[in-house]
């Protein structure tokens, strides 16, 4: 349905977009992944005709945008990380503004309106200002609005940032449902690892402007299947403790969330013996230690050598 | 672009504090400072002559626009003017008058030449129908007279560089109602930088609706509620004070037009040039106060002697929108006399408005 060809965007000093490559079929969900600043946001401008690319071509059904991007619109919603709507009008009022800019007939707007309000959960709050409603309902609000002129296409850029857990979880599970019942495809990206995990069938993991990894959940998990991760809890985390399992020669990658440490090494490495003597040496007491098939967080954090939310 | 008006205007009736505010300041101000024109001086006056002469002498007196003649009984005059809250008390008589005054003032003798005026016209008539033969005759002759002047007189309006006409009310009227419209149009034409920056502006790309119409749409409604607020102050001053627009009120409700398209244009070229919204808000009072000053808003251009001062003053709009209203009222002149200030101030928007969504496209994307 849509495809990506080696798309660049440079600024002045900086090459934001390198050479990405990416594509969507028809009714998928795919999962757009990086670190702050990695080009996620440039990307989905690119790709919704918001800026000009560098170089590069973005196809839909095997036709260029980048001349012609009202090709792209007309199938197109997205759904913008920042609130973008008008605080002092009703829900009602917001969805039939941005309805009547696209252009939808009057007799059609008032049912679009109900039908989208419905699908939020919004139907009670319609009168509402928006400024009245909790930041769970504003992010709602904001998928709806890109909801309205039933785009076959949807981006949505981190649309759960900031909310409780009970209206992201409300959110995936619109998504999912627009996804599987409506068969719209969706580029979604997150700063959550388990929603990528939960709602998409393909992930890109995108970083300092290029796609580092791209596959199926299980494909890029299998970029670490030889590898394991051990994740040991201690009392009180000591540098020194750390240092010492950083030199350690089996060591791929360490990551730590006080006072949690994530180690990747290879499965064939029986590293447990040393890190209880350097426990003992260091004087740190560990609490547990978890050894575990590494997921699709720890092989961001392979790839990346970030974590996801840093 | 319609959808973008209508949603203006909703989110102007949810939120319409800061237009009534600078509505009712510039009103407030407009009347303070040009009070002297809107008011008349109350003088009080007694009498014994029969009461029906008393209105009759009463009535002629009121025609005139500076003083408003009220009869009441001969001690509350006196008392009136002893406290000094008047400035003369007056008693009618036949053939002559009496003036009460407690201290010279600048209106005492304007109220005594005034007076005095009518009652050499009224002695003069008296004596026309006392040598008359046929009383009724006479009478019927003054006042065709009266209707039919001898002598025709035309008024014919003048513009010099040399001479002018000050009019402090519409002066402080129009200065005020083109100083605040700055405000107004320009706190009205950066909500399109904050729906950028809010992303709202990015949805509206990605819409069926055009970039040109969103611009039209956002700016027609900033030009439309520039235009209801001066005309709403004209309509107050018209009707609710009895300003005297010379006739010319129609027009310059038309002539406001071309001076608003042209702050339509500097509030967008405002925007395109500032980078924050912050920005924009401590850059409009400095250009909106210094172009009152040079552009004749808060005093009189024509006392202005300065040649620097005055050559500044042809690139502001409101140098021409004074012009144009002044120039409509005060000297009467026609539409085809006020084409150069007209023009001037198309130009200005034209360019202004060109550079100024330029700006916009390429600093704000």
């Amino acid at each position: 349905m849509l495809e990506v060809v080696e798309l660049s965007k440079h600024f002045k000093n900086k090459k934001a977009v390198k050479g990405v490559n990416l594509y969507l079929e028809k009714g998928e969900t795919v999962g757009l992944l990086g670190p702050n600043g990695a080009g996620k946001s440039t990307t989905i401008s690119l790709i919704s005709s918001l800026v000009h690319p560098t170089s590069g071509d973005v196809r839909l059904k095997n036709e260029s945008i980048i001349r012609k991007p009202e090709k792209i619109r007309k199938i197109l919603g997205v759904v913008p990380q920042d609130i973008a709507l008008y605080m002092d009008l009703t829900a009602e009022e917001n969805l039939e503004f941005f309805g009547r800019i696209h252009r939808i007939k009057k007799k059609d707007l008032q049912r679009k309106v109900e039908e989208v309000l419905d699908i939020i959960g919004l139907t009670d709050r319609k009168k509402d200002l928006v400024k009245t409603f909790s930041g769970g309902m504003k992010r709602r609000l904001n998928i709806g609005v890109a909801l309205l002129h039933e785009p076959e296409l949807i981006i949505m850029d981190e649309p759960t940032v900031g909310i409780d857990p009970q209206s992201r979880n409300y959110i995936l599970e619109t998504v999912k449902r627009l996804n599987t019942e409506k068969n719209i495809t969706v580029l979604y990206t997150s700063h959550y690892m388990e929603e990528v995990e939960y709602l998409c069938d393909r992930i890109y993991i995108m970083d300092h402007g290029e796609v580092i990894a791209a596959g199926t959940k299980e494909e890029i998990k299998a970029i670490l299947s030889s590898e394991q991760s051990i994740a040991i809890k201690v009392e009180i985390l000591k540098g020194e403790y750390l240092q010492l399992l950083q030199a350690l020669p089996n060591v791929k990658n360490i990551s730590v969330q006080d006072p949690a440490i994530t180690l990747i090494v290879p499965k064939k490495a029986n590293i447990l013996k040393d890190l209880f003597k350097l426990a003992e040496e260091t004087k740190t007491n560990i609490i547990s230690v978890h050894i575990e098939t590494p997921t699709l967080e720890d092989v961001f954090l392979h790839l990346t050598g970030r974590q996801l939310r840093d | 672009m319609r959808g973008i008006i209508w949603a203006n205007f909703r989110l102007l009736l949810r939120k319409p504090g800061a237009f009534i505010t600078t509505t009712i300041i510039c009103i407030a101000f407009a009347y303070l400072l040009g009070k002297s024109s809107f008011t008349k001086v109350e003088v009080p006056v007694y009498s014994s002559l029969p009461e029906e002469e008393v209105n009759l002498i009463i009535e002629d007196l009121n025609k005139g626009d500076a003083f408003e003649f009220v009869v009441e009984d001969e001690q509350e005059v006196k008392n009136k003017v002893a406290a000094g809250s008047v400035e003369a008390g007056i008693l009618l008589e036949a053939d002559s008058f009496t003036l009460y005054q407690v201290g010279n003032t600048e209106n005492f003798h304007l109220i005594n030449q005034y007076v005095e005026r009518y009652y050499i016209k009224r002695l003069k008539e008296k004596a026309v129908i006392d040598l008359a033969v046929d009383t009724n005759k006479a009478l019927e002759k003054i006042n065709e007279v009266k209707e039919n002047q001898l002598f025709q007189l035309s008024l014919a309006s003048f513009s010099d560089e040399e001479q002018w006409v000050y009019d402090p009310g519409l002066q402080s009227l129009f200065g005020f109602a083109l100083f605040f419209s700055i405000y107004t149009v320009a706190f009205n034409v950066v909500e399109i930088l904050r729906e950028k920056q809010m992303g709202i502006w990015d949805r509206l790309i990605l819409s069926s609706t055009t970039k040109m119409e969103m611009y039209i749409g956002n700016l027609l409604y900033c030009f439309f509620i520039g235009y209801i607020q001066i005309a709403l102050i004209f309509v107050v001053f018209k009707y609710g004070a009895g300003v005297d627009f010379y006739g010319s009120f129609g027009k310059t409700l038309i002539l406001i037009i071309p001076y608003l398209f042209s702050i339509v244009a500097l509030s967008i070229f405002l925007t395109g040039i500032v980078k924050t919204i912050g920005q924009f808000n401590a850059l409009v009072p400095l250009i909106s106060v210094s172009f009152a000053m040079l552009g004749g808003a808060y005093w009189p251009i024509e006392i202005i002697t300065s040649e620097t001062l005055l050559t500044i003053s042809k690139a502001i709009p409101i140098t021409y929108g004074m012009e144009l209203l002044k120039g409509a009222t005060i000297s009467g002149l026609s539409y085809s006399e006020l084409l150069y200030p007209i023009s001037i101030l198309i130009l200005m928007g034209v360019v202004m408005m060109g550079i100024g969504i330029r700006l916009m496209e390429r600093r704000h994307v």
